[in-house]
């Protein structure tokens, strides 16, 4: 039982970064290997923001949520529409650019403590009880959180005008700029949601484990989740998620605890000898460099 | 009025391969103008100068002016084209899809202060209404025809530039297009420039016509006097009266007279 | 350009063709050859450093930039040449001349591994896999480090000291590379490989076994690899897990995309820059006095001013140093006259 709320907790984490590597890649077909670092960024937004805004919590987990959306509009303003258009490998090499920058900037701004924003907002990570299994309090709200954010974007993207020209120019992006729709909006937006939901999960992780560096490598772990199951659907986003994570969380349990670094890579290379495109993903054709 | 204008238009391939040379034509406002010509001649090229998607092959307009009410816009981004009202209907990839025929509506885009209702759509295309749940992929060649005219329209067109409407389309179907773009112009005044390689179809909806060849116009006029002319009837439209044996019909010997 | 026209098959193979070029290659090798008489210890292992790094670049090049291969696992084939030195020293003490062929071999057997994925994928995906393969080995090399007790690294007894030794051993081992580079890029291989980055389709028929070549681009850059890793565990005297992290693969990377994809001479030239680069660095935190503050985040500095300056050759200098130091050749050769090239 315990094992279960393990893999669920754990399956959430990754699905929310997840969301994030889904996004920019069904919009702009990038994928952004700046990811770990730009949940690192959101978690040290909170950080600043707890110790900024010191009673009100609330109001300081809100302000961090929007400057990481903030955060990745600037990002494609800045770099990533530069590289619309150049060959997949450029783009991913600017991602990892990026990241490289944000590390280095991340540590000569804040110094490498370990920090613990939880403490700063004021609150405490209970643990609380869910039949025969314990589950912490922040672990409850990213189950919750990942829920509700993937029922909000399945709205978004499914329901409204929006939604449906960021998966117009995601699928034709020639035919979606013949129709009107402005690109460089819609990729700003895709990465603005992208880095919020990434944000997001580097505040709960944060909140639970404490801010460290290891942060991005979580970052990097949820990335196989995003392949397995297909990387421009949320869906399979989902499914990858859960089944990555029960992969590792069963092997550490029952294996060896030192697996858990390297069990999502050999989930991933199970899955792209066999189904390249992922579980749910579409079956494109897979680019040149 | 004249809606477009193009004055001796020169569009080059990475600035060494001249694939329009020298055309001039105008649209005027409330008509229908179509732009004929084979394979190869210089049509999509045309089309793509006017609504901004030249940049894509490294081409470039070199010389001579487009040029819309009167204001100049060649070489400019697409996207302000398209917000000025000129929206193409491309030849390929005209729909979305992964997408259902009414998201497919949906996502377009109209220019600014312009309302357009997906009803109006319905009512030009009937058909769309019943298949509006349809994944756009699943659709016929007409329907989808239908479809990327009907999404052009959700983006409130002043003038709908259509490229090969009826490539790969049974007759019927073709018929019918033409008359709902017939039905579009005489209800709603959007101004069409069609560019075709069949010219029965085309000479039966327009206004007025022009011949290219080689980049270049090499004919133009009403559709009464293109089809009376002799070598538009040779070339273009099936070969005129009499019946000749393939042994005969030898291009090279026959020089065409163009002039105009 | 200069009226020079290869009149035999011999001149079209050679290297070097015009005299003036022979002359230069004659003055860089006296210059290359009298190095370590004049460098003191810090230049000198610079110097090291680079010849040491451009193996590396060189095998990377072949894979990436001429056969198109993309492959982010370059620091797990590095490792495992550096580690099967390291377990064969532990294990069975053995020398170099032991050591260093069997890091080629284990190089090649992974580089046959590296490379069944590009049989099936290709692009990201293909990246994606390699990038998979690198975090399996680095993990099989922690593994042993832990098992075996050796958690902060193992070490080795090297048997060069002498940095001038060093010099002239990897001047050697870098030269070879290059010639091997530039002599099998002239061959069938690599012109096959050529034809599979172009286009895939068009290569298979004409008749090149794509397979083949793809196989054995990825088989002899990771032989290339491994070697180096082997050298560099001797060099350093040290093998960690830590050390070939995935850092160490965009380095490499960098090495390629900032001299300039498709040249030899731009993994030199991107080699010298991204070896040089935190010094670099160094030097001009020094300068502008704030270095003292900058202490103990200096390494921080070092990559963000890393991925800074790559980000800057992404944007602004995708073809590159080499494209740079083209552009300046045909300034110079063509002036008064501009090349202006035909795209825009």
């Amino acid at each position: 039982m315990q094992l279960a709320v393990n893999i669920v907790v754990l399956a959430s984490i990754y699905a929310l970064i997840c969301c994030g590597y889904v996004l920019i890649y069904r919009v702009s077909r990038v994928l952004s290997l700046a990811h770990g670092e730009l949940m690192m960024l959101g978690a040290y937004g909170l950080y600043a923001t707890a110790s900024l805004f010191g009673g009100h919590p609330v109001l300081a987990v809100a302000a961090a949520g929007t400057l990481a959306f903030c955060v990745g509009i600037v990002v494609y303003a800045a770099l990533m529409w530069r590289m619309t258009g150049e060959s997949v490998l450029a783009a991913v090499l600017a991602t990892i650019a990026l990241g490289i920058l944000l590390r280095g900037a991340m540590i000569l701004v804040f110094g490498t403590q370990t920090q613990y924003p939880l403490r700063d907002l004021g609150w405490s990570n209970a643990s609380l009880a869910v039949g025969s299994a314990r589950i912490s309090a922040v672990g409850l709200a990213l189950v919750l959180a990942t829920a509700l954010t993937y029922g909000a974007l399945f709205a978004f993207l499914r329901g409204t005008r929006w939604g449906i020209r960021m998966r117009a120019a995601g699928q034709n992006p020639l035919l979606a700029a013949q129709r009107g729709i402005g690109l460089h909006g819609v990729y700003a937006l895709a990465w603005g949601l992208a880095t919020f939901t990434g944000g997001m999960a580097g505040m709960l992780i944060a909140c639970d484990a404490g801010l460290e560096g290891t942060l991005v490598v979580i970052g990097l772990k949820a990335f196989p989740a995003a392949l397995v199951g297909g990387l421009d659907s949320l869906a399979g986003a989902l499914v990858g998620s859960l089944v990555v994570s029960a992969a590792e969380v069963l092997l550490i349990h029952y294996v060896d605890p030192l697996l858990s670094d390297v069990v999502p890579f050999v989930v991933l290379l199970a899955m792209l000898a066999v189904r390249p495109w992922g579980l749910f993903g579409t079956r494109e054709e897979l680019d040149r460099v | 009025m004249i809606l477009l204008k193009l004055e001796k238009l020169e569009v080059a391939y990475q600035r060494v391969i001249t694939a329009v040379q020298g055309v001039s034509l105008e649209v005027p406002k409330g008509s229908i103008v179509a732009l004929l010509g084979t394979n190869g001649a210089g049509k999509t090229t045309t089309l793509r100068a006017i609504s901004g998607f030249i940049g894509l092959d490294d081409a470039r307009v070199t010389e001579g002016a487009i040029l819309y009410r009167g204001e100049r816009i060649e070489n400019r981004p697409p996207h302000r084209v398209t917000a000025l009202g000129i929206v193409l209907v491309p030849e390929r990839s005209k729909v979305f899809e992964n997408l259902t025929v009414e998201e497919n509506l949906d996502a377009a885009g109209p220019r600014r202060g312009a309302n357009v209702n997906k009803d109006l759509v319905y009512q030009y295309f009937p058909v769309l209404l019943a298949l509006r749940r349809r994944e756009a992929g699943y659709l016929s060649g007409g329907e989808r025809q239908m479809l990327a005219i009907g999404s052009a329209l959700m983006c409130a067109p002043e003038l709908l530039l259509v490229d090969e409407l009826s490539l790969g389309l049974a007759p019927l179907v073709v018929a019918e297009l033409s008359r709902s773009l017939r039905a579009i112009r005489d209800r709603l005044g959007t101004t069409l420039l069609l560019v075709e390689q069949n010219a029965q179809v085309a000479l039966d909806i327009a206004d007025y016509g022009y011949v290219m060849e080689n980049g270049r116009i090499v004919l133009d006029g009403t559709p009464e006097r293109l089809r009376a002319h002799q070598d538009v009837r040779e070339f273009y439209l099936g070969g005129g009266d009499q019946r000749r044996s393939y042994r005969e019909v030898k291009q090279y010997r026959r020089s065409r007279r163009w002039y105009g | 350009m200069s009226g020079y026209f290869r009149v035999r098959y011999s001149e079209d193979f050679a290297l070097l063709d015009t005299r003036v070029q022979k002359a230069w290659f004659a003055v860089f090798s006296i210059a290359l050859l009298s190095y370590p008489f004049f460098a003191n210890a810090l230049w000198l292992d610079l110097a090291n450093q680079v010849l040491l790094a451009s193996i590396g670049a060189v095998a990377l090049m072949l894979l990436t930039g001429y056969a198109g291969q993309i492959s982010l696992g370059h620091a797990g084939l590095l490792a495992a040449g550096a580690f099967t030195t390291g377990i064969l020293f532990k294990e069975f003490g053995a020398s170099m001349w032991l050591t260093l062929p069997a890091s080629a071999a284990v190089g090649a057997a992974l580089g046959l591994i590296f490379g069944l994925p590009s049989l099936r994928l290709r692009g990201l995906y293909l990246a994606v896999s390699t990038l998979a393969l690198h975090f399996i080995v680095t993990f099989a090399g922690g593994e042993y480090e832990s098992r075996r007790g050796f958690s902060t690294g193992i070490v080795i007894e090297s048997p060069l000291t002498d940095a001038r030794h060093w010099y002239f051993v990897l001047l050697a081992a870098a030269a070879a590379t290059l010639l091997f580079g530039l002599n099998l890029l002239r061959s069938r291989t690599g012109r096959a490989w050529r034809a599979i980055h172009g286009r895939e389709a068009v290569a298979e028929a004409l008749g090149i076994n794509v397979h083949r070549a793809k196989l054995s681009a990825f088989v002899i850059s990771s032989t290339l690899t491994a070697v180096s890793g082997c050298l560099f565990a001797y060099y350093r005297g040290f093998v960690s897990a830590e050390a070939f992290s995935l850092y160490i693969t965009i380095q490499y990377i960098a090495m390629v995309i900032i001299g300039g994809m498709g040249s030899l001479l731009g993994a030199i030239l991107g080699t010298v820059f991204v070896v040089l680069f935190p010094y670099v660095i160094d030097a001009a935190t020094a300068l502008l006095g704030i270095a003292g503050r900058l202490a103990s985040g200096i390494f921080a500095v070092n990559y963000s001013a890393f991925g800074l300056v790559m980000i800057l050759f992404l944007v602004f200098e995708p073809q590159g140093l080499v494209g740079l130091w083209r552009r300046m050749q045909s300034w110079f050769l063509l002036w008064p006259f501009k090349q202006r090239p035909l795209s825009r």
